[in-house]
């Protein structure tokens, strides 16, 4: 998944476990293959290839995943949108100036998921250039299918950590909930809050992962699919629910608004979630154990 | 009107992705409905006996659908339809030469009543069913087993059916020796077909089938003073379907054609044509003509010839008779995320001169109306 990859589990015995990982890692390895925007022989390359060309068959799990896309593009009123990688075309690290107006009207051209058309068993990019980015999704439902496998292979007591997206298969063994750190957005080694947490999951994203700079200013590589523009909002966001999909969709439709935007956003989702904004300060509603920033409305 | 919570909505859409479909929620359908079918009355002046009230059918029907573990669904059918009015019982020379209409009285009342059940198992890429089907009348009994199958390939753009059936039918006519009608008489019919679905391009799909049904056994109408028809009937028929939806005005276009054939002489072809409008997310209409003309059998007669002896063929039924129709339809449907409910009405309208081949006018010929209300639920 190009991101750490983290696998707890607390088995009965060397074997429990080890029956249990290979299947686990095999089914995260599956939608890495599948879905890498980089592999030539993924679904989601295949797809990309054929943009303003032909349509493409697909299997019923893309078509699902397709699925779950739209309502999140409905749900954050077009805020979540998996054609928006193009942007990535002007917003690339080795950008020196800020992209003029037409260079990012090109890419806004290529941009919308309404353009996309798609049914139970094709998928067309109508417009040359135009492509699909599964990345958003992805991640987090493969720590869900993983944990999936992992009760199916016997697992009680563990989770699974796909850079910082996290999936519980069960508390820990004595029933305790797990202790999960959330990394500081700026010294990303260290944790600036501890949750417990004993089922569901939590995801948490932000745009210190990555960012272009330009003239001494860093462009976080969130961009609003609407405008083409980096958003400078929450420095990051984590969110519980009962699945890793569920919580990384509404982490992510929180980072592409402006901070108050955001906000309401988390408050109308009525998912718990920890917000950290530009001045390091926490909101929220599950500061259990705050490591270091001060407490915020709503903590 | 307050929006559903984006948790909410968001934790629907993930439930259906195939990690978590696992372990799905068993979702069920239920299904209720009422229909109404009137036959318009016949005219007085055709008729020289009997009732012109002809039928008034009220319909009931009751469906589940339920999956049972991961590969398999069984399907309910009921249906109960109450039927009243006159049926015609033959015809004679009217006053003026022209064939009129002898009745039956208006006492006619019956019940039937129809109990299907459906079996199907789900594999990767086909599908097999079984259905059992009891329908009872007062006067008429029947069973059918039916098999069929599903195969999709082609990275599931293409999908070949095949279906098998077998029915035995009874029939114990009412009030047999008043009227001397025969008192018992079996017939069965076997029917096997096969087709192929299409997926052309983004916004269409096609779909080619044919089917043949062999009929054996007692096929005259018990009820009619004078019907002798042939103890086999072979029939078969090609039916074509192509969808095409588009963009533009949000719709879907059905064109369906099909021809029929059989070894009695009868010919016909259907045409149905359905507009699929959508309004908005939750609103449906659906604007539908259909077009329907046949041949007539060889042995049918505008009037009954009673000097005929009783091995020579003949029947006077108005549906082997050559005649055209005209069925305008229209549909309504509300769709929720849980319940849908369909409201439709159509207006038949049935006569030798909508037909393609020349018919003699038949003074039986059908005019009908069916309204339907039908419900459906998932939970």
């Amino acid at each position: 998944m190009g991101c750490p990859c983290e696998l707890r589990f607390d088995a009965d015995s060397k074997e429990a476990f080890s029956w249990a990982v290979e299947p686990c890692l095999h089914e995260i390895r599956r939608f890495e293959t599948k879905y890498s925007r980089y592999l030539p022989d993924s679904v989601t390359s295949a797809i990309n290839r054929a943009a303003g060309a032909s349509a493409v068959p697909i299997d019923a799990e893309t078509a699902a995943i397709l699925s779950y896309a739209a309502v999140c593009h409905e749900q954050s009123d077009g805020l979540f949108d998996i054609t928006s990688g193009v942007f990535r075309r002007v917003w690339h690290p080795q950008r020196t100036t800020l992209p003029s107006r037409q260079e990012l009207d090109a890419c806004a051209a290529k941009v919308g998921w309404d353009k996309v058309r798609y049914s139970d068993r094709r998928v067309y990019l109508p417009l040359p250039e135009m492509e699909l980015d599964f990345g958003g999704v992805v991640k987090e439902y493969a720590a869900d299918a993983a944990a999936a496998v992992a009760r199916d292979a016997g697992i009680h007591h563990g989770f699974i950590n796909l850079g910082g997206d996290i999936r519980i298969v069960g508390p820990q063994s004595d029933g305790r909930p797990w202790p999960i750190g959330i990394v500081h957005p700026l010294h990303t080694d260290t944790a600036i809050a501890t949750l417990s947490l004993a089922e569901g999951a939590v995801t948490t994203s932000g745009g210190y992962e990555r960012f272009v700079e330009i003239e001494g200013r860093r462009y976080s590589h969130l961009v609003d699919p609407r405008t083409g523009w980096p958003v400078d909002g929450l420095l990051s966001v984590s969110v519980i629910a009962s699945q890793a999909t569920v919580a990384g969709s509404i982490a992510t439709v929180a980072l592409l608004q402006p901070q108050a935007n955001a906000l309401s956003w988390l408050e109308r989702c009525g998912a718990p979630y920890l917000a950290v904004d530009a001045e390091l300060r926490c909101r929220g509603h599950f500061v259990t154990e705050q490591n270091g920033g001060q407490d915020g409305p709503g903590g | 009107m307050k929006r559903p919570s984006p948790l909410a909505a968001l934790t629907t859409a993930a439930m259906s992705l195939p990690a978590f479909a696992a372990s799905p929620p068993v979702e069920s359908t239920l299904s209720v409905g009422v229909s109404n079918y009137q036959e318009a009355d016949v005219p007085p002046h055709l008729v020289v006996g009997g009732d012109n009230r002809r039928y008034d059918v009220n319909i009931r029907q009751f469906r589940l659908l339920s999956p049972v573990g991961r590969n398999w669904s069984l399907g309910l059918d009921l249906s109960r339809e109450t039927m009243s009015g006159a049926s015609p019982w033959g015809t004679s020379a009217g006053v003026d030469g022209e064939p009129a209409l002898i009745m039956s009285g208006a006492t006619i009342r019956d019940t039937r009543t129809e109990t299907s059940l459906t079996a199907t198992r789900y594999g990767e890429d086909h599908s097999i069913g079984l259905t059992l089907t009891r329908s009872e009348e007062d006067d008429y009994e029947a069973f059918s087993p039916a098999l069929s199958g599903e195969w999709t390939f082609n990275d599931d753009l293409a999908s070949l059916s095949v279906g098998l059936s077998y029915s035995n039918d009874v029939v114990e006519p009412t009030d047999a020796a008043a009227f001397g009608r025969v008192s018992r008489e079996e017939r069965r019919s076997r029917s096997a077909s096969v087709g192929v679905s299409r997926v052309i391009d983004q916004s269409s799909a096609a779909y080619a089938g044919l089917s043949v049904t062999d009929h054996s056994g007692y096929l005259s109408d018990p009820y009619k003073l004078r019907d002798v028809r042939p103890e086999e009937r072979l029939e078969w028929a090609l039916s074509v379907r192509y969808r095409h939806y588009l963009d533009g005005p949000d719709a879907a276009l059905h064109l369906d054609y099909r021809y029929f054939d059989d070894d009695w002489g009868v010919a016909s072809h259907t045409l149905h044509t359905s507009w699929y409008q959508n309004l908005g997310t939750w609103f449906q209409v659906v604007p539908n003509v259909r077009y329907y003309s046949q041949s007539e059998a060889d042995f049918y007669r505008t009037v009954d010839d009673f000097g005929l002896s009783l091995d020579v063929h003949q029947s006077s039924d108005f549906r082997l008779s050559a005649y055209g129709a005209f069925t305008f339809g229209l549909k309504a449907i509300v769709r929720q995320p849980d319940w849908s409910l369909t409201i439709s009405a159509d207006r038949y309208i049935g006569n030798e001169k909508y037909g393609l081949a020349s018919g003699d006018p038949h003074p039986a010929r059908l005019e009908f109306t069916l309204a339907s209300v039908v419900l459906d639920i998932q939970f």
